[in-house]
């Protein structure tokens, strides 16, 4: 029995490595590391973002055999959201990987001023530091379509009614989480609303306090303030939602940043919360080519991790997932025929990161119509500013409730260049993309 | 037979009392050394020295600060972590308004910045002793992270709220800083964790540390033998968050990179006080063991199931990993409530007696 037993592990262990060895090397194959959070206080919202990204670069696999004969080997890094496990996976996954996607500004912050000494491009789309923009003094670092302060400007626009003077005398509360990422569009608004002549009141939600948010809603309360704007994240989202709707806070005045559009999140309150918004650079239709793809060759072939129960097909964030790996996918793709190679490396990757081109034609080549709004990068611009849309809460879904938004781009500009400099000098020696003209 | 005390006779006192009274330990430590010094950095690739080595030196460090004042003198403390940012941020203003200080001295010198709040907070524990003095550090903790938060002067105004550390030159040699190579970095911190550990091994064995032990043991007893109750908890606060404060400064600088308020948050005071209590309260070794076990073992798990080619998904992992570090430490517990320090030392003694047990 006991020869038996030691027979059969001999034999798996023998037979494991054998069994993977011929696909890998019949083919070419780049690895597309992501530091995902599929555990801890996060993962509600990480989960959704997480599955997308894998089903897509899934599908290319199935459906194309990859990009151009080469195999995308999507690999995750579980961080649960902890900066020093992300560290650990950075470390982990530099020597192979040709991208890090840290999923945390904490993350981010760690690996960014690392990204000049090890050379790996930093993936960062929607989040991250505002000032990555500027591509000539963050050479490795990419934040595209939009950045936070993107995400703020537009959404000012849009509750003025496209006038920021109208907003003079009005009272805009700022719901945040208490964390590098929730503070990060404070400067944008403190200068706004100076220029502008609008109140604005900080209320910072402690890590510790996520869930249980009577405090600041009972200050809201008071204050009475004309819009409450929220960047929250993770648990905070749920939390902020139920307590607005417990204190009967008009939700048309509630808007949120696109981290804040987890459809789980309104699900709790269902009809209650009609009439909450969210900025948002995605937009889901289930019934674009790509998504009908991944339906097909994902989820209906039983390789999706997906919660189909629950609809998670349809999620704004899932669908965000996919758009994100799209994003990775044709920065290799411009790349390969840029430098007419199969298999990009990260240097390489990183032009392609730089001259990513979404116009309408390609968005429909890629079948994302109507998903994305278009946008391009260059080397002294890593945002592309796509430009948003805000989506309403309708009771059971989101759906688009304005045309396409776009920033404000002379106060953020300037903010970015401050910033950047800031960030340059405070690193010094802090190498700069010299050869970039634009 | 390897442990074999025969023929090693004391003619002395001092002999007796000696730091190694045994020379089998001498050569293990002689051993231990070597690795450390010589055959990890020889073998480390870059993955083994920031995931593993520095950090299980970082955290040893910081549990051995921490085991003086709770091991050592009996204060219970949950504000390590807080204590640590003290270290961490006190070092940063010192670096970045004294660039051409030497990074050594800084972080000696942020040091003392934490040891004052240390013994500012160690005040209460001349009233108030146990669970309550825990409750009164546990402030500390909550009051200094939110310092952090709130004092933007702290990071100098940077618009993401957290310490970047510069790049840091010593003798020509970048040592923190994104530049900084892994292995100038590792040895660095063995440098400093060596000369502390040596520091604390000297204190602990003196006059305080005996001070401080007869303080643990019984207090009144302790005054009424003529020993001065305030100055014994006090210079183990100071002392204690000296190292602490020491260990965060290593923490951000030669570790992390990076830092922002609610890294020092309690999660950090609950794993070194974690590693503190596996390793074994009231020694200097068991912080090391219990750094292993809680900082090193889990990364090393995480590897095991991708280097069989066992298919298995990262997060499954993750959650596999917490199972089993989780397990691991209760075993440890029920087996050896003293901690991981007792461990060695039971199996120490049994190793003398082997072969024959009578």
């Amino acid at each position: 029995m006991r020869n038996l037993v030691k027979s059969l592990i001999v034999t798996v262990a023998l037979s494991a490595p054998l069994a993977a060895a011929p696909g890998a090397l019949a083919q070419d194959a780049v690895s597309l590391p992501n530091l995902s959070y599929r555990t801890g206080p996060f993962a509600a919202t990480g989960i959704p973002l997480m599955n997308g990204q894998r089903d897509y670069i899934l599908m290319l696999n199935e459906r194309d055999g990859g990009l151009n004969g080469l195999r995308l080997d999507y690999e995750e890094c579980e961080t649960g959201y902890n900066t020093e496990k992300g560290v650990e996976c950075y470390e982990k996954t530099k020597a192979t990987g040709i991208v890090t996607q840290p999923w945390s500004t904490g993350i981010t912050l760690q690996v960014l001023p690392k990204s000049n000494v090890d050379k790996v491009p930093i993936l960062a789309p929607g989040y991250g530091f505002s000032a990555m923009q500027d591509g000539k003094t963050f050479q490795w670092a990419f934040n595209p379509p939009a950045s936070y302060w993107d995400g703020a400007s537009m959404i000012l626009q849009n509750i003025s009614g496209g006038d920021l003077s109208s907003l003079k005398g009005k009272k805009i509360a700022f719901l945040h989480l208490d964390h590098p990422y929730g503070k990060e569009p404070i400067p944008l608004f403190e200068k706004l609303a100076a220029e502008h002549g609008f109140s604005f009141l900080p209320i910072p939600v402690g890590l510790t306090e996520m869930q249980n948010q009577s405090a600041q809603w009972l200050q809201i309360r008071r204050e009475r303030p004309d819009f409450v704007l929220m960047w929250g994240w993770g648990a905070m989202n749920a939390g902020a939602i139920t307590e607005a709707v417990k204190t009967k806070y008009p939700m048309n005045q509630f808007i949120g940043i696109w981290w804040a559009a987890l459809d789980a999140d309104l699900k709790l309150v269902g009809e209650q919360g009609k009439g909450y918004r969210a900025i948002s650079w995605s937009y889901p239709n289930a019934d674009a080519p790509v998504m009908q793809d991944i339906k097909k060759y994902v989820v209906d072939a039983g390789k999706s991790m997906i919660n189909q129960a629950e609809g998670e097909f349809d999620w704004v964030f899932y669908q965000r997932g996919v758009l994100i790996s799209m994003m990775l996918v044709e920065g290799i793709k411009v790349a390969q025929d840029h430098f007419g190679t199969k298999v990009v490396n990260a240097e390489q990757l990183r032009w392609g990161l730089e001259n990513l081109k979404f116009d309408e034609a390609r968005i429909k080549e890629l079948g994302a119509e109507g998903m994305i709004p278009p946008f391009s990068t260059s080397c002294a611009n890593h945002t592309g500013h796509s430009g948003a849309w805000m989506l309403e809460w309708d009771g059971t879904k989101f759906v688009k409730a304005s045309d396409l938004l776009s920033a404000d781009r002379a106060p953020v500009d300037e903010l970015v260049g401050i910033e950047a400099k800031k960030y340059a000098e405070a690193n010094a020696p802090w190498p700069v993309n010299e050869e970039c003209k634009l | 037979m390897l442990y074999r005390i025969a023929g090693q006779y004391k003619t002395s006192y001092e002999a007796d009392h000696a730091l190694f009274p045994v020379k089998q330990d001498a050569w293990l430590l002689g051993a231990i050394l070597l690795l450390a010094f010589v055959v990890f950095p020889l073998t480390a690739n870059e993955f083994a020295f920031r995931a593993l080595l520095i950090p299980v030196l970082i955290y040893s460090l910081a549990a051995l600060g921490l085991n003086i004042l709770t091991g050592y003198a009996g204060q219970l403390s949950l504000g390590t972590g807080a204590f640590m940012g003290v270290g961490a941020y006190a070092c940063y203003k010192l670096v970045t308004i004294f660039p051409e200080l030497n990074l050594l001295v800084a972080i000696a010198l942020s040091g003392f910045f934490s040891a004052a709040v240390g013994v500012a907070f160690g005040l209460p524990s001349l009233r108030i002793k146990g669970f309550y003095l825990a409750i009164a550090t546990l402030a500390a903790q909550f009051f200094l992270v939110w310092l952090f938060q709130k004092w933007a002067w702290l990071t100098n105004y940077s618009a993401s709220v957290a310490i970047h550390v510069p790049n840091i030159d010593m003798f020509g040699i970048t040592v923190a800083g994104p530049t900084a190579k892994a292995i100038t970095q590792y040895y660095f911190v063995l440098g400093v964790v060596c000369a502390v550990t040596w520091l604390a091994i000297n204190i602990t064995r003196g006059r305080i540390g005996r001070i401080w032990k007869s303080v643990r043991d019984m207090d009144i007893a302790a005054e009424l033998v003529g020993i001065n109750l305030m100055k014994a908890k006090l210079s183990a606060f100071f002392v204690s968050s000296y190292i602490v404060g020491v260990a965060g400064a290593l923490f951000v600088f030669l570790w992390r990179g990076a830092a922002e308020a609610n890294l020092f948050d309690i999660p950090l005071s609950f794993r070194v006080l974690f590693i503190a209590i596996i390793g074994g309260l009231g020694s200097i070794l068991g912080n090391f063991l219990g750094a292993i076990l809680i900082v090193a073992l889990p990364v090393l798990l995480s590897t095991v199931p991708h280097a069989l080619g066992l298919p298995i998904a990262p997060s499954t992992v993750e959650q596999l990993n917490v199972m089993i570090v989780g397990a691991l430490i209760v075993t440890f517990l029920i087996v050896e409530p003293h901690g991981l320090a007792r461990f060695w030392a039971v199996i120490r003694e049994k190793l003398i007696l082997w072969p024959f047990p009578h």
